[in-house]
């Protein structure tokens, strides 16, 4: 009896696993409309430069802000295409939306925001180039000076740099490839992502200026519109021993809302632990 | 890790009480050995060894068993400072890589911890390590197996594969069972006829929940995931029949729809057919075997980060080809296909009686094997989530592999002893993930072995191998080309031992492989060391392969038992 009742528990367990069949719809797959990260070897990166990331944090009700936008426009004349630089929208006060103007404000943005300990110290503008920390801090820097970013981005780009990246993206049918080239210069102990992220320039919208008043005719550049991939990007699937090559391809429905036209792709590679950004690069939509 | 310190400390307890099998806690025993392997290697570009970074490589591994009665409990220390050449960086690190605990009673028994398991021939399930393959996938969980009467036997599993130092994502469960006909039906207890019959079933649980791109319509712009099933089930039916010097052994398993890296995310179900005859009578043995294996590659994650492609296989397809010995005859190793293959081995042994013609004054013995490895007859029907292709049951594919060998061995004196062997191997690249023309490959041995005195004994060994193969810098392949080797062997006080030996790749080919290694052994401990250039190449055991990289510069090798 006893054997008998083992028999029947280890044979109705056997049942209770089973296996889950697929059934076939033309083959054995799901329409599927969200992001997808597609790794495969690559070939050596053309432009091998260094680059520096600035991410502003800013508000359309704050009155300094727009002291920041002329001062990093200045240090983006003069470093060209080796300062990258976005404005993130977060969900303080400074960034709600008035009446009749669009919402800059992003899920991710403030996803970002809360992590740097922007939106809890409330201080706007404030910036932060290549997620760098001192020690375990932040180092969120005043963009309002610009003596304060050329620092900082001097001292980026005196780096030599450890992974050189290229972004391109065109697009058919309303569905945008993102493509990236990765290359490894220097042998790389630490698991790294990658992060695609997408910004519009040239939006008109009322802003708050610095003597107080309402400019409803203000041109806001580089306003963060979503983050592509994750917030804190994809793992980098392949070696990363120098002289490695990897693309990545994605995906990607563009909001009719933007203009694309106006659109660029920002992709960055940063360490996955302390999320400090490698290098950057930046394309227009296309 | 607070269970592994506790096992640690016990373990450690134990062995400072006594350092050999001695009588503790009541009668337990502790018993174990321990494996120093270093090698200190150098660039050689003819070769294509490579400066050692950290100069030093090792492996080490202490295991520690301790019994007391039924119970039993042990643990494996490894450590990889750093891996040696041809093991995966991963293992870099060390620890308590393995530790368990188990009851084996009379009728139940059961283990707790890391354990090693096989149903049947291993076709759907198989754990086991290897550590010249640097291969280790065994289960992490339960393992329990119940004998309710004589003659028949349940077993059941549960657990996730080790993968380096960490645990697989799958989830593994499986069940057994086996009878023996003769020992639960009384009428065939006194048969000479002896049958088993077993069947056994796994199943592994990986979330479902990840985004595989399968097709992308650019024109509709559409893009379709993969739908993966969480879980995946084998099952196989098996049988061992005997009568007299008479065996036949059959197993057949199947395997749900395991869209995987490996098999490129096709739905097919997979299969595998193994059999084996054999027939032994004194002074002769002979065996035939064959399989067909059709998508049958089952790992417990779909596309574990494994370069090796080795780890977290659930099951084990048996390797079919004689494990070569001669450094020629086992230059291209066959390794087992589970994507699909069919396979064929014959072997014969026989010994030819002393006092006669044939056999001579000592008798001779003649060992003939024979094996046919082929790829599976498809059509292709579509790619990643399709069901991928059509394979026709019987007619076979492309050549993988095939060999014949002939050993001769003769006692010549009462001192002296001849091997002459030959071997002709076939073998297709495509195997190792390769294009190109098939290998053709002669190869001849001479193995010569004088027995001084008592302690005294020296071997010679001399080979040569002829091939069509020839060596393409594109394809880097240092194997290629016509190849001699000579070795000495010298053994002297029982306790020592030194050999010389030379590879030369003579023609067609790249490198010279000089090479001394010494020896020492005494008890149950052993020290070699050796100095000199190893050819690159693959080492296969059970048809399961490591790439070895070239190496120039010393190999030492410590181990002991207690």
């Amino acid at each position: 009896m006893k054997k008998n009742i083992f028999i029947a528990i280890l044979a109705s367990l056997a049942f209770a696993w089973s296996c889950d069949k697929i059934e076939s719809n033309n083959g054995f797959y799901d329409e599927f409309a969200g992001v997808y990260v597609e790794n495969e070897e690559g070939t050596p990166v053309a432009d091998k430069s260094q680059r520096a990331f600035l991410e502003k944090y800013t508000g359309v009700r704050c009155v300094n802000c727009p002291t920041a936008d002329e001062a990093i426009a200045a240090q983006m004349a003069a470093y060209g295409d080796r300062l990258v630089a976005i404005s993130i929208h977060d969900s303080g006060a400074f960034t709600r939306p008035f009446d009749g103007n669009p919402d800059f404000r992003t899920d991710d943005g403030n996803t970002l925001s809360v992590f740097y300990g922007v939106a809890a110290g409330g201080s706007y503008p404030t910036s932060i180039i290549n997620r760098s920390l001192v020690g375990s801090t932040p180092e969120l820097i005043d963009p309002t000076q610009g003596a304060n970013i050329s620092a900082k981005v001097d001292a980026i780009l005196a780096q030599t740099p450890k992974v050189a990246i290229e972004v391109a993206s065109s697009t058919s049918n309303g569905t945008t490839k993102i493509t990236t080239n990765i290359e490894f210069l220097q042998d790389v102990d630490n698991e790294l992502t990658l992060t695609l992220l997408i910004i519009e320039d040239n939006i008109t919208a009322t802003q708050m200026m610095p003597d107080g008043t309402k400019d409803n005719n203000y041109v806001h550049g580089h306003v963060l519109r979503d983050v592509i991939t994750d917030v804190w990007g994809t793992v980098i699937d392949s070696d990363r021993r120098a002289g490695t090559c990897n693309k990545t391809s994605v995906r990607y429905t563009v909001s009719p809302a933007w203009v694309n036209a106006n659109c660029k792709i920002v992709a960055f590679i940063s360490n996955a632990a302390t999320r400090e950004v490698l290098n950057v690069a930046e394309c227009h939509l296309h | 890790m607070k269970t592994r310190f506790l096992l640690l400390t016990l373990a450690l307890s134990v062995l400072t009480i006594t350092a050999n099998a001695q009588s503790v806690l009541g009668g337990g025993q502790v018993s174990g050995n321990i494996q120093i392997d270093g090698q200190i290697s150098r660039a050689d570009s003819v070769i294509g060894s490579s400066d050692v970074p950290s100069k030093l490589l090792s492996n080490a591994r202490a295991d520690i068993l301790y019994t007391n009665g039924a119970f039993s409990a042990g643990l494996r220390f490894e450590a990889y400072q750093k891996p040696m050449l041809g093991f995966a960086p991963e293992y870099e690190g060390q620890g308590i890589a393995n530790y368990f605990a188990s009851y084996q009673g009379e009728r139940l028994s059961i283990t707790a911890g890391n354990y090693y398991e096989q149903f049947g021939n291993g076709l759907i399930l198989r754990t086991y390590e290897d550590r010249y393959l640097g291969l280790d996938n065994s289960l992490f969980g339960f393992n329990v197996a119940y004998r309710p009467v004589t003659g028949v036997t349940l077993k059941g599993v549960l657990g996730k594969q080790r993968f380096y130092w960490e645990k697989g994502a799958g989830l593994v469960r499986g069940i057994d069972g086996e009878v023996s006909l003769n020992d639960v039906i009384k009428a065939m207890a006194e048969s000479k006829t002896r049958i088993t019959l077993g069947a056994g079933f796994v199943s592994k649980y990986e979330d479902n929940n990840v985004t595989i791109i399968s097709r992308v319509d650019d024109v509709e712009g559409v893009q379709y995931k993969l739908a993966l099933p969480a879980n995946v089930a084998a099952g196989s039916v098996r049988m061992d029949l005997s009568h007299g010097g008479w065996g036949l052994q059959a197993e057949y398993a199947r395997k749900s729809q395991d869209p995987n890296k490996m098999n490129q995310y096709i739905y097919k179900p997979g299969e595998a057919l193994f059999l084996s005859g054999s027939y032994s009578q004194k002074g002769f043995s002979a065996n035939i075997q064959a399989k067909r294996v059709d998508n049958m590659g089952f790992r417990s994650e779909r596309n574990p980060n494994d370069k090796t492609g080795q780890m977290l296989y659930i099951n084990y397809v048996p390797a079919i080809t004689k494990q070569h010995t001669y450094a020629f005859l086992s230059m291209y190793p066959y390794a087992t296909q589970t994507t699909g293959e069919m396979g064929f081995q014959g072997d014969v042994m026989l010994k030819l009686k002393k006092e006669t013609l044939l056999g001579g004054k000592y008798g001779t013995d003649i060992h003939i094997n024979s094996a046919v490895i082929t790829g599976l007859d498809t059509t292709i029907t579509g790619g990643m989530g399709t069901n991928g292709y059509e394979a026709s049951y019987c007619a076979l594919g492309d050549l993988y592999y095939g060999d014949v060998s002939v050993e001769i061995a003769r006692k010549l004196s009462k001192q002296s002893k001849l091997t002459c062997t030959y071997g002709y191997v076939v073998f297709n690249p495509i195997t190792e993930g390769h294009a190109g023309h098939l290998h053709h490959n002669n190869v001849v041995v001479a193995d010569y072995t004088y027995k001084i005195n008592k302690k005294n004994v020296i071997r010679f060994e001399a080979e040569w191998m002829g091939s069509d193969s020839q060596y393409d810098k594109n394809v880097d392949d240092k194997r290629a080309g016509d190849w001699i080797m000579g070795l000495v062997e010298y053994n002297f006080t029982s306790a020592f031992f030194v050999s010389l030996s030379d590879q030369y790749a003579y023609n067609d080919g790249v490198g010279n492989y000089p090479s001394i290694n010494l020896g020492y052994t005494k008890g149950a401990t052993r020290l070699q060391v050796g100095y000199g250039k190893q050819r690159e190449g693959i080492v296969c055991i059970g048809g399961v392969c490591r790439q070895v990289p070239a190496s120039n510069g010393l190999t030492f090798s410590l181990t002991t038992s207690f």
